[in-house]
């Protein structure tokens, strides 16, 4: 096994080649859950996994953290073997639902993944104090797991990704089941450990929210990375322009409009003129913060 | 390596708190306790009409078969049942990703089950030992009135020797049986063959589909162990008039099948006769090795299973 | 996530199932050999202690039925002895002599080592059951009685003796096979023998020391000089024992044996009292 050089480590995933296939023994078929991806994640930014079910996200997050082996190909986590203990020590795994055992309450669960992670002591509970507090979950430490709702299964699911102090984070569906709220909590806990200077590796279904953190996203198809590339450089329409233009134009002003760009060079005809919208969270927030709401409440499952 | 051990404790412990935690369990572990107190009250009703020289002999053999029994049979059942859903159910919960996405090896965490469940087997053991010896003791002051009800029937029993010394012979046979150390050995030489159960039971679970096939399998093997020195003298004499058919699999069986019918010396003991503390460690050695060579099977078949 | 595939899924790259099948079947391999070489030794120890029952054979399957098969396939023989024992009592009562002797032979088979079974069937047999025949109202003929009442004797003394063979350490046997001969049997030399055997070993009590003698003393007067030498010695090892008994005082025990000295005219040097 390498000796850990994370100093010298240029990305903080990397796939090679990476490939798993499953034998359908009875169909005589393979499945190909995921065919020669090379995937590179620096340190420190916001990776999003896009793609329909199937497509091999669940696949390359079960790959990167060792969980499966692979068929063809490597991964690697700060230049170390995905299957190396001291890669899944600088990994935090948030799992898209609840795999934690529902008889544990709160302090439990993360008083024993914590000890599973070597931290131990007084200094882990005063991590266990500080990631409680972090994520909101004062009133349901107390309480089982299998009593908590979806949100409060996510926050302790947080806390616990969180517990040894990780710098890769793996996080699979986030904000699935939150309410708006509580997923903007999310949103910006992932820019604050952003700025700590942890890496966001994150698969969602919610691409407005994805849009919202990412810096770059891959989006797979059929098990194959089909695009990859940075928000920016992505999403922007190369052939259009966008001016914003704080007043609610007439129909005369837009028509001069028109005639100015058209002396410029462009075809008066794909000019259009729209209003910009809000995006309905952007309402959503605005609305329910001006009512006073301070936010989820721990309330139990009913 | 402590810090392997340590995470191997701590899953241990947290299965051993799950298991704890289920309500099946508690209901078996109570059942068990009362059937072991109630075999002094079986042991009356089964020695109807019994003159007094033989009479405390078969009560005491009794409470004693009965109560180790239900110990084997019960610890038997919580051993099978616990760990051949230990996997399965994390498997299918899926909080098997969540523990091995922390740094700890597929080889510590199958361990730390196992451990847990060797802390479970042990507690259900000891609690159902104090009731075995809670049983005995009940067992021995019947006995011990009884027979001085008898002797009190004679005015000078106290004075006569010929009398004292045949009160205080029947007196003795009984707490002797009673109070027998060598039920000790007997225990664990029963806790010894539960553990290799659960070690069975565990590498069955690495590759099985479901739980119910691995308790079938366990079950058998189980039964299939009690034949296994007859079968390896078998195969080890020759027997020429054997088919091949017939020599390979009495040959399996002997080969990889472990002889659990060496452990009924426990029926020895019970019965009042000496087996001495080197044959026990003996047997225990066997298990001992056995089950570490189970242990290390489970361990390579579980670290290239997929998840 | 997907649903996982099957556990032994060939997902794996024949490198990792190669090395997998490899390593199980050297541990495997490696351990076999050594499994039944130490089997061996523990069955060994085992059999020089004398310690299994009968091997489970056809017969003794169709003897049990096949709940019980189980119950000794689970390693629970001495219950299902006790269970079996429970039916003797019933036939007893039932007066079925025959399947008392079948069931009292099957917990013996089961449980060679358990005192118990032979001791009580024994008696159960050699006693009642004998006792039984030689009154019973069924039977007119009375040579016929007497017949049957001595069959049920010997079949109890089988008993005892096979106890004894397998448990020779456990009085009690040795003191009933005495018993039998003595009052039913009247053989009193080998009664004699039995008592002294069994005032040898570890629980007996203090008395027996002093039966073989008693069953010299009444029988064999007239007896020529080796018994007489025989019942000496036995009245002799008495005497610290004596003291505990009232029946025989030190000075009645003295006149005893002058007396007896006496009449079958042993010479001097021979005598325990010469003078």
């Amino acid at each position: 096994m390498e000796t850990s050089a994370p100093v010298a480590a240029p990305f903080a995933a990397e796939t090679i080649g990476l490939t798993k296939r499953y034998p359908l023994t009875w169909k005589r078929k393979v499945l190909v859950a995921l065919d020669h991806l090379d995937l590179q994640i620096h340190p420190g930014e916001v990776f999003g996994l896009l793609g329909p079910n199937g497509s091999g996200k669940s696949t390359t997050l079960k790959l990167l953290l060792g969980l499966i082996v692979p068929t063809a190909g490597e991964a690697r986590i700060f230049g170390l073997p995905t299957d190396s203990l001291e890669a899944r020590r600088r990994v935090g795994f948030l799992p898209e639902n609840p795999y934690f055992y529902g008889f544990l309450n709160g302090d439990e669960t993360l008083r024993f993944y914590g000890k599973l992670c070597g931290v131990t002591g007084p200094k882990l509970e005063q991590r266990i104090e500080e990631l409680i507090e972090l994520v909101g979950l004062q009133n349901g430490r107390e309480r089982p797991l299998r009593s908590y709702s979806k949100g409060m299964l996510q926050r302790i699911g947080l806390a616990q990704a969180l517990i040894h102090d990780p710098d890769l984070l793996f996080l699979d569906e986030p904000t699935a089941g939150v309410d708006p709220l509580g997923s903007a909590q999310i949103r910006d806990l992932i820019i604050r450990l952003k700025k700590m200077g942890k890496t966001v590796i994150f698969s969602s279904h919610l691409l407005e929210q994805v849009q919202e953190v990412a810096d770059r996203v891959a989006i797979f198809s059929l098990g194959k990375k089909v695009l990859e590339g940075s928000l920016e450089s992505l999403l922007i329409e190369r052939q259009s322009t966008q001016i914003n233009v704080p007043a609610d134009l007439s129909e005369e002003q837009q028509q001069r409009l028109r005639e100015a760009l058209g002396q410029a060079g462009i075809d008066s005809q794909d000019i259009r003129f729209t209003r910009p919208h809000l995006s309905l969270e952007q309402l959503y927030l605005r609305t329910v913060q001006a009512q006073g709401d301070p936010g989820p409440r721990n309330s139990p499952r009913t | 390596m402590i810090s392997s051990l340590n995470r191997i404790i701590v899953i241990g412990r947290n299965t051993l708190t799950e298991a704890v935690r289920q309500k099946v369990l508690n209901v078996l572990l109570i059942f068990s306790l009362v059937l072991v107190g109630s075999s002094v009250t079986v042991s009356q009703l089964a020695t109807p009409g019994l003159d007094s020289a033989g009479l405390f002999d078969a009560q005491i053999k009794f409470v004693k078969d009965f109560g180790c029994g239900a110990i084997g049979l019960f610890g038997f059942f919580i051993a099978l049942l616990s760990t051949a859903q230990l996997i399965p159910q994390e498997l299918h919960n899926r909080t098997i990703y969540t523990i091995l996405a922390k740094p700890v090896r597929r080889s510590e965490f199958l361990l730390g089950k196992f451990f847990g469940i060797v802390l479970l087997v042990a507690l259900c053991v000891a609690l159902m030992s104090l009731a075995f010896a809670a049983a005995l003791y009940w067992q021995e002051l019947q006995g011990l009135q009884a027979t001085e009800a008898i002797y009190s029937q004679n005015p000078n029993w106290h004075t006569d020797p010929v009398l004292a010394n045949a009160y205080n012979h029947d007196v003795q046979q009984i707490i002797l049986q009673t109070r027998d150390p060598q039920l000790i050995e007997a225990i664990l030489l029963i806790f010894a063959k539960l553990i290799m159960t659960t070690a069975i039971a565990l590498l069955i679970s690495t590759f099985a589909t479901s739980s119910i096939f691995t308790i079938i399998t366990t079950f058998m093997i189980y039964l299939i162990g009690h034949l296994e020195s007859t079968a390896r003298e078998f195969w080890l004499a020759g027997g020429a008039n054997a088919s091949i058919w017939q020599s390979g699999l009495v040959g399996f069986i002997s080969l990889l099948i472990p002889d659990m019918n060496s452990f009924t010396i426990v029926d020895e003991i019970l019965a009042g006769n000496k087996v001495p503390w080197s044959h026990a460690l003996n047997l225990m050695g066997y298990a001992d090795v056995y089950i570490v060579v189970l242990l290390a099977v489970s361990i390579v078949i579980f670290n290239y299973r997929e998840i | 996530m997907e649903s996982s595939a099957s556990p032994m899924s060939t997902g794996l790259p024949l490198s990792l199932r190669l090395r997998r099948a490899t390593l199980v079947a050297l541990l495997l391999g490696l351990w076999a050999p050594c499994k039944i070489v130490w089997e061996q030794h523990i069955n060994r120890e085992q059999d020089y202690l004398r310690y299994r029952g009968a091997p489970m054979t056809r017969q003794l399957r169709d003897q049990l039925g096949q709940g019980l098969t189980i119950g000794v396939l689970s390693g629970m023989r001495s219950v299902v002895a006790d269970l079996i024992w429970l039916n003797v009592s019933t036939a007893w009562m039932n007066q079925e002599w025959f399947r008392m002797g079948g069931y009292i032979n099957l917990c013996m088979a089961l449980q060679p080592r358990a005192p118990i079974f032979p001791d009580m069937g024994g008696w159960e047999l050699a006693w009642n059951a004998s006792i039984s025949s030689l009154y019973d109202p069924a039977q007119p003929n009375v040579l016929r009685r007497i017949k049957a009442s001595r069959f049920w004797v010997d079949r109890g003394l089988e008993i005892y003796l096979r106890g004894i063979e397998n448990n020779p350490t456990y009085y009690r046997l040795w003191l009933d096979t005495a018993l039998l001969y003595q009052q039913r049997l009247h053989d009193y030399r080998t009664a004699a023998y039995y008592y002294q055997k069994a005032s040898e070993l570890p629980g007996a009590l203090a008395y027996l020391e002093r039966a073989p003698a008693e069953m010299y003393g009444p029988h064999f007067l007239n007896d020529p000089e080796s018994e007489y030498a025989e019942w000496k010695k036995l009245w002799f090892r008495l005497t610290p024992a004596q003291k505990a008994e009232k029946q025989h005082s030190a000075g009645q025990l003295e006149w005893e044996i002058r007396r007896l000295e006496q009449k079958l005219s042993i010479p001097k040097e021979k005598r325990v009292f010469p003078n």
